[in-house]
């Protein structure tokens, strides 16, 4: 009898362990710390560990940090999600908001984030309201707040002013754009064969659709959808108009590197060997670009028809997870990480980032020798002119997707911009409908809850 | 009693392990000692047996029915699941891209007769006496043990249209390459030639085991009756080597079904107009970017049955095409 007692005892031994082992992960487990869940590349890495080690010496509060790399991050915070261990802070994206506060993963910190004293009227109000949600709306001003921006992603235009100056070029006006027309003339002039040997080797441009035409498309004053979000207006002229004096930059001016240089992501490295006149650039750039053997500067993106100069920003976000066992300490994060000074000075000088509080931005941006010099023009972004990408704010971006899953042949010059808009309209238009269906029902079964 | 209990001992452990087949216990001198021993022996029998099959219920038969029941809900992975009946199977008939995808995961098994013809004859090449065959084998096999993740950084840089390793080669035989990844005619061909080449030593290996196990004497007796080499490969090796060729093509044929790495770093928007893209990939798409897991376990169950019939027609083929030499 005690044999079998013994074996039973195993069996049920084994069988608790593997359960315990299956929750014991829930809340970041262990009651002596708090684990953060973030993503970066190397220089954001090494930040944000410099901060947080900052965190724990002022606080005593253990911070344990899973990192990963960017394109690793969904899949991974949703397996650990899963798997019921949700990180007690991590990062969220804008386009996840909703879905992860109807399911009760993320927490309401506005009366945590109000009793620690952070005074939100210092930090970039689109960078705090793309957190709010109010149920319905997200980016509401009146909405909860679910997190605080780890930081704000102004994509500007820059050039290589060592370039441009050699080449004659007058340096573009910081304050007032150049049409289309102006700056298609200047990339005419810089592209060229420097070398003689038959073979173009500098260029004006070279934009990535997927990323860079969103400029074109605002300043020509079309967009993506209507205000509501209800309605995909890819199919009008202005849009039409400004997809197609993109892509003729490549195949009729022939002012980029051509389809099958453009496309095996070079520009990039094109721009940063000094091939390229005018590139975008991102505050996350700044830390590579500052070490190039030109000099650069940034510029209002060149306008359309409407005249006003427009670009995206992007934003990541901090949060809370509801199940953390430590909610105080890990508010406190949170709050450290987006709006302590003395954070935000770290990572700010490590240039991978536009500082989070307003007065810090400003004498960032006017400081002297800045590199590049123009900076305002992040900031002008961030509170002026900046948009949120289209599906920053719609529940999931297939619709937005669809886009570019077929755009080749239009970039490429095998046809027109207008016959393709209007053949993708309806498919998006379809599934903009069947996200904004799930997003009603997610809400409605969210409020129940 | 003390000895005779003792040496019961080693042959009641004996019959316990071989069952039931050989003298029962039962029949065994009487003494309570050895039934007591075989109860305990039965005990630690059922923990043995204990940890596979709950190793089987919690982590393939409960998930398989967790995602059955998964594919019939509306549900983006976090919060409840709405039931939805065969709502998302309906979806998946008018799904273009769906159609799309599983159309190129199976364009990508034209690799697999290839594969297997170059691993064979490599394999024959292997299986003579070669100055550095050590090397050889060793050069073949280092990609199977590679990192897929690295491995595919490095062929999408060989790829590249303008500088890649692939088109400068066909440059030197004045071919113009195409920009492999971003064609929609060549990104299928560029990831099938990578497949090929990370697969063939596996092939080799299991392929050079298979030849040098095949009797020597059916050679001897084949060359006695005048048979050539093509003759000797044709009626020997090709037949003897079946079981080997019968497993690889099941394997790869699974293996295959589930490409997802290669695509998603070498094209991670899955190719100019979804042209790369592969059934994993698209369901890994749904699931994790638009969080739609319902959808998307609904997609891989469907999946999971093709790649079920197909292992089945292929059983029942081999099974009609096996023969026995004694």
């Amino acid at each position: 009898m005690r044999k079998s007692r013994l074996t039973a005892g195993i069996v049920a031994g084994l069988v608790v362990a593997s359960t315990a082992a299956c929750s014991s992960g829930g809340g970041g487990g262990s009651s002596e710390g708090l684990t953060f869940m973030f993503r970066g590349g190397d220089d954001e890495k090494a930040a944000y560990q410099e901060a947080i080690d900052r965190f724990t010496e002022e606080t005593g509060v253990e911070v344990e940090v899973i990192v990963t790399d960017a394109d690793q991050y969904a899949t991974k915070l949703q397996a650990a999600i899963a798997g019921n261990k949700v990180p007690d802070v991590f990062y969220i994206e804008q386009a996840n908001l909703q879905s992860y506060v109807t399911s009760g993963i993320l927490m309401d910190i506005t009366d945590q984030v109000a009793e620690q004293g952070v005074d939100l009227d210092n930090l970039w109000e689109y960078g705090v309201d793309s957190y709010r949600y109010d149920g319905t709306l997200q980016g509401t001003p009146d909405g909860r707040l679910y997190g605080l921006p780890k930081d704000v992603g102004p994509f500007a235009m820059g050039y290589n002013k060592t370039m441009l100056e050699e080449a004659g070029i007058p340096l573009p006006d910081p304050d007032e754009p150049l049409t289309w027309d102006e700056w298609l003339e200047m990339l005419k002039q810089l592209t060229q064969d420097t070398d003689g040997d038959g073979e173009t080797d500098q260029w004006g441009t070279g934009l990535n659709v997927q990323w860079n035409l969103q400029s074109f498309v605002w300043s020509n004053g079309g967009d993506w959808t209507n205000e509501d979000r209800t309605q995909v207006t890819v199919d009008t002229p202005e849009f039409a108009e400004a997809l197609q004096f993109f892509t003729d930059l490549t195949t009729k001016h022939q002012v980029t590197p051509n389809p099958e240089q453009a496309q095996t992501l070079d520009t990039y490295q094109r721009f940063m060997a000094g091939e390229i006149g005018f590139f975008p650039v991102g505050p996350w750039d700044m830390s590579v670009y500052n070490e190039l053997d030109f000099e650069y500067d940034l510029m209002p993106w060149p306008v359309g028809k409407t005249g006003e100069t427009a670009a995206w920003i992007g934003s990541l976000g901090i949060g809370v997870s509801t199940t953390t066992d430590m909610p105080e300490e890990a508010v406190k994060l949170v709050t450290y990480l987006s709006a302590d000074p003395t954070a935000q000075e770290t990572l700010v000088d490590a240039n991978i980032q536009v500082p989070n509080l307003i007065d810090v931005a400003e004498e960032w941006a006017s400081e002297d020798g800045a590199e590049p010099a123009n900076r305002q023009e992040f900031l002008d972004i961030v509170q002026d002119y900046g948009r949120p990408m289209p599906a920053a704010m719609t529940y999931g971006a297939a619709w937005y997707d669809e886009l570019w899953t077929n755009i080749q042949p239009v970039v490429d010059g095998q046809k027109p911009a207008a016959e393709y808009l209007a053949e993708v309209q309806p498919r998006m238009q379809q599934l903009l409908d069947e996200s904004n269906a799930q997003a009603e029902q997610a809400a409605a079964a969210g409020g129940n809850g | 009693m003390t000895t005779s209990s003792a040496t019961t001992v080693g042959s009641t452990a004996t019959a316990g392990l071989r069952g039931s087949a050989t003298k029962p216990p039962r029949t065994a001198p009487p003494g309570g000692g050895s039934t007591r021993l075989h109860r305990h022996e039965q005990k630690w029998a059922l923990i043995f047996v204990a940890a596979p099959v709950i190793g089987y219920l919690a982590f393939t038969l409960y998930p398989v029915c967790f995602a059955a029941y998964a594919s019939l809900t509306q549900w983006n992975g976090l919060g409840p699941m709405r039931f939805v009946g065969l709502q998302n199977y309906a979806n998946l008939l008018g799904d273009e891209y769906f159609r799309i995808s599983l159309f190129n995961t199976f364009f990508y098994m034209i690799g697999i007769p290839i594969g297997l013809a170059l691993s064979l004859a490599l394999a024959i090449a292997m299986n003579r006496k070669l100055y550095g065959l050590t090397a050889f084998r060793t050069i073949y096999y280092i990609p199977v043990i590679s990192s897929l993740a690295a491995i595919a950084i490095l062929w999408q840089w060989a790829y590249n249209g303008d500088f890649g390793l692939m088109n400068q080669a066909l440059a030197l035989v004045g071919i113009d390459g195409p920009n492999w990844l971003a064609s929609t005619t060549w990104s299928k061909p560029a990831i099938i030639i990578m497949a090929v080449w990370k697969g063939l030593g596996y092939s080799m290996l299991l392929y050079l085991a298979a030849i040098q196990s095949v009797p020597r004497s059916l050679y001897e007796a084949a060359q006695l009756d005048g048979a050539g080499a093509w003759q000797r490969f044709r009626a020997i090796t090709l037949p003897m080597v079946r079981p080997v060729t019968f497993f690889l093509v099941v394997t790869n044929i699974i293996a295959g079904a589930q490409i997802f790495t290669e695509i998603n770093i070498m094209t991670p928007t899955g190719g100019p107009e979804y042209s790369t893209a592969s059934a994993v990939w698209h369901i890994w798409r749904q699931a994790f970017r638009y969080q739609q897991m319902g959808y998307a376990t609904a997609m891989a169950i469907v999946l999971g049955i093709l790649i079920l019939i197909i292992t089945l027609i292929q059983f029942r083929l081999n099974r009609r095409n096996s023969f026995v030499i004694d």
